[in-house]
């Protein structure tokens, strides 16, 4: 390790939205922000500048009511930034995120979001990449009544990586996933991968498309997406999309869903474990490799909890 | 122990046992061998209940309870452990946490605490050690990318943690070389108690040279043709199935 990797610490910031008022706590030198509200619709606008700390925000959602929320995220060059949203969201929400990332910024979102099973939701993220940065995002939930997730990815100039990751695990939604990523400068990389638990009449959609344009060259695409099925009404819709217009890429992609394997069902069974408990160890399982792409322990701890409490 | 009665089982109506009789006492060690599609691990899978086994006829008193009348869950939970012959693959849950959960289910049956977890970790480097079975294979998933000595081993494993009282060793030499089924071999005799009984179903005499049998029983067809000691496995392996 050298001298200037071994000073990077983490400093935490906490952005507490209750009732009308957002509070902003422990609040590092490095982020700037604005905070402005209208009519029940919350503005951040945040920059990050470079600097030997990696910032983390927290976000603590506490409101009563219907929430919208717009965030511009600002990552200047060399700057990193993690975000942590762990938020339990009761009343329904609209949540629109710009983000644009300078050179060499490192930028990691985690939403690990419980939504009320009987509100709408919809989610909305833009973002830019930019060369040599880094955006890791992942995204859990236990979806609702309707839910719509969408992201969109630019991978605007060379060595620009997005690495996301999508978990919903519902029994009671109709929820569209869409995951765009746009291959517009050569030599970028995108690994994404889209997970799924499908139970009761839940009816659950993943539309995962990548674009390569002509001048892509040296492009690495990889997307997987899988679903199971736990319940006869239960359903999932994986639709891989890729379009590539340069030969000089590598771009995989996959897609499979199922019910439950019965002989590992069995297996379980046969030491003790009832049926039940089973299929929620089976779950985990299915879910347990995903988790294993967060290279953060403290984020991996946090992934497994959710995946432990909602399977 | 155990009371098999008139048994017949069918895989797809394919009719697999045709009237199988077995009593085995406590403390008993009984092999059952015969050749290949005989239906030697429908006996296995049907008395621990797999449901792709269906039973047609007969019935199974296992420490005086019908054993078919319990689900796969409860058969386990009442002593019955079955080392399966391909032990299955559970990707992205880690040993360790699968073993921790299978002995606290017991014990919860049990009415016994949870096991704390540096006893648990004691206990399990206690058991690995005996197994020749490295402690860092236990943060792997669950039989994934494990060799098939490691499989078998962990099926052992998880026979000594449970602490069964009839163990149903399905092939379990089948795919370990010469060291291995020495240490499996002498993990299992550690095991051997007057409470605990065993069925091993195995091809080769050279399993039960390290496990003595009480009793040896040739299958064919969906039924036992013929029994005795120890001397009925020197003649199979001279001899063979054929004659």
């Amino acid at each position: 390790m050298n001298k200037l990797n071994s000073k990077i610490s983490t400093q935490d910031c906490f952005i507490e939205v209750v009732s009308d008022d957002v509070i902003i706590t422990n609040n590092c030198n490095e982020i700037k922000h604005q905070v402005s509200e209208n009519k029940g619709c919350i503005y951040l606008d945040i920059r990050v500048s470079e600097s030997k700390i990696i910032p983390r925000i927290t976000f603590k959602i506490k409101r009563e009511d219907f929430i919208s929320i717009q965030l511009k995220l600002t990552l200047l060059n060399g700057a990193k930034l993690e975000i942590l949203d762990e938020s339990e969201y009761m009343h329904g929400t609209k949540m629109e995120f710009i983000t644009e990332l300078g050179k060499r910024s490192s930028f990691e979102l985690y939403r690990l979001n419980i939504f009320n099973e009987l509100t709408e939701n919809s989610y909305l993220h833009q973002c830019r990449l930019s060369k040599d940065c880094v955006f890791k995002d992942f995204n859990f939930t236990n979806g609702s009544k309707l839910m719509k997730n969408e992201t969109e990815v630019s991978l605007a100039d060379e060595n620009a990586k997005y690495i996301g990751s999508g978990v919903v695990i519902t029994n009671s939604t109709n929820c569209d996933n869409s995951l765009k990523i746009n291959h517009i400068s050569p030599s970028a990389i995108s690994d994404c991968s889209f997970k799924t638990v499908s139970r009761g009449n839940a009816n659950v959609t993943f539309n995962g498309k990548v674009i390569v344009r002509e001048n892509c060259n040296n492009s690495v695409s990889s997307q997987i997406s899988k679903g199971l099925i736990m319940d006869e009404n239960a359903n999932v819709n994986l639709i891989p999309e890729l379009e590539i217009s340069n030969d000089d890429v590598v771009c995989s992609h996959g897609a499979a869903s199922g019910k439950p394997d019965e002989n590992v069902l069995f297996y379980l069974t046969s030491r003790g474990i009832s049926r039940k408990e089973a299929e929620k160890v089976y779950i985990q399982g299915f879910l347990g490799e995903f988790v294993d792409k967060i290279d953060n322990a403290q984020m991996k701890a946090k992934a497994k909890q959710f995946i432990s409490q909602n399977s | 122990m155990l009371n098999i009665s008139k048994l017949e089982v069918s895989v797809e109506e394919n009719k697999i046992l045709k009237g199988l009789d077995l009593s085995i006492g406590s403390g008993e060690v009984h092999a059952i061998m015969g050749p290949n599609g005989s239906g030697k691990s429908t006996i296995a899978h049907t008395l621990a209940g797999n449901p792709n086994y269906t039973v047609d006829s007969g019935n199974v008193l296992f420490k005086e309870k019908d054993l078919l009348n319990l689900d796969p869950s409860e058969r386990s939970l009442e002593g019955l452990f079955l080392a399966f012959q391909y032990p299955i693959e559970l990707p992205g849950v880690s040993n360790a946490s699968y073993l921790k959960q299978i002995v606290n289910v017991h014990r919860k049956y049990k009415g016994e605490d949870p096991i704390d977890a540096s006893e648990f970790l004691k206990i399990l480097k206690e058991k690995s050690s005996n197994l020749n079975i490295p402690i860092d294979m236990h943060s792997r998933f669950v039989n994934t990318g494990f060799s098939g000595g490691e499989k078998k081993k962990n099926e052992v494993l998880q026979m000594d943690l449970l602490n069964p009282n009839l163990v149903i060793m399905d092939e379990t030499d089948s795919g370990l070389d010469v060291d291995a089924l020495r240490q499996t071999s002498g993990a299992v005799n550690q095991l051997r108690s007057s409470n605990r009984s065993f069925i091993i179903i195995t091809h080769y005499l050279r399993l039960l040279e390290y496990i003595e049998p009480n009793f040896v029983h040739v299958f064919q067809d969906g039924k036992i043709i013929d029994s005795g000691g120890k001397e009925l496995a020197n003649k199979i392996d001279t001899e063979g199935y054929a004659t």
